[in-house]
């Protein structure tokens, strides 16, 4: 039983990790124009489909957590959606003023916030309830 | 919330790890409940009870104005 929730955990990580190594050579390599049309369509596909893989596991991974642990990836998800939330309404409205600054607030850089976001409630939570 | 875990522990000799073990949960999520810094379950509590044959009102204490009564 415990072996079984480790290896869910674990496999979490792995589909996390398996995102992240298709996610960011496609982002290289679409920015970079390496490759023609139709061949960017599916490397731009990819990576949506290991993240929709890697979310899948991490709900499994959820529902195998000690009610500490599940609270502690709750408030972790609510802060880093709250937060992005916020940041993403200010760029839209700051933009709707004519300020927009895409070299540090584009689409990239959001997703970038985002995980950073839900890392910071990782730790805000995690020392909350001291685990 | 106060409770009386870590009294209940030593009198049956176990390690936060030991009784996070039989009540199936990690030694880091019984430490956070141990010190009042997560409220638990009904069910878990129940669990805990259980395996320390006593109650949940032995085991779990409202403190102060935590009854909802008011002054």
């Amino acid at each position: 039983m415990e072996q079984s929730k480790k290896s869910l955990h674990l496999q979490s990580i792995v589909y996390a990790l398996i995102y992240g190594a298709t996610y960011l050579p496609a982002a290289w390599l679409l920015k970079h124009q390496v490759v023609g049309q139709p061949v960017s369509i599916i490397i731009a596909i990819v990576p949506v489909i290991t993240f929709a893989i890697f979310i899948y596991k991490y709900i499994k991974s959820f529902s195998a957590m000690d009610e500490v642990r599940q609270r502690v990836q709750l408030e972790a998800v609510v802060i880093g959606f709250a937060l992005t939330a916020m940041l993403l309404m200010m760029v839209f409205l700051l933009g709707l003023c004519g300020i927009s600054n895409n070299l540090w607030f584009g689409y990239a850089d959001m997703l970038g916030y985002c995980w950073l976001f839900y890392f910071i409630g990782w730790v805000v939570s995690k020392r909350k309830y001291g685990v | 919330m106060k409770n009386t875990i870590k009294v209940e522990r030593a009198k049956k000799n176990w390690t936060q790890a030991d009784l996070a073990k039989h009540i199936g949960i990690s030694r880091q999520g019984l430490n956070s409940i141990e010190t009042g810094k997560f409220i638990p379950s009904t069910l878990l509590a129940l669990r805990m009870a259980k395996v320390f044959g006593t109650t949940v009102e032995e085991l779990f204490q409202l403190e102060g104005n935590e009854d909802g009564l008011g002054e």
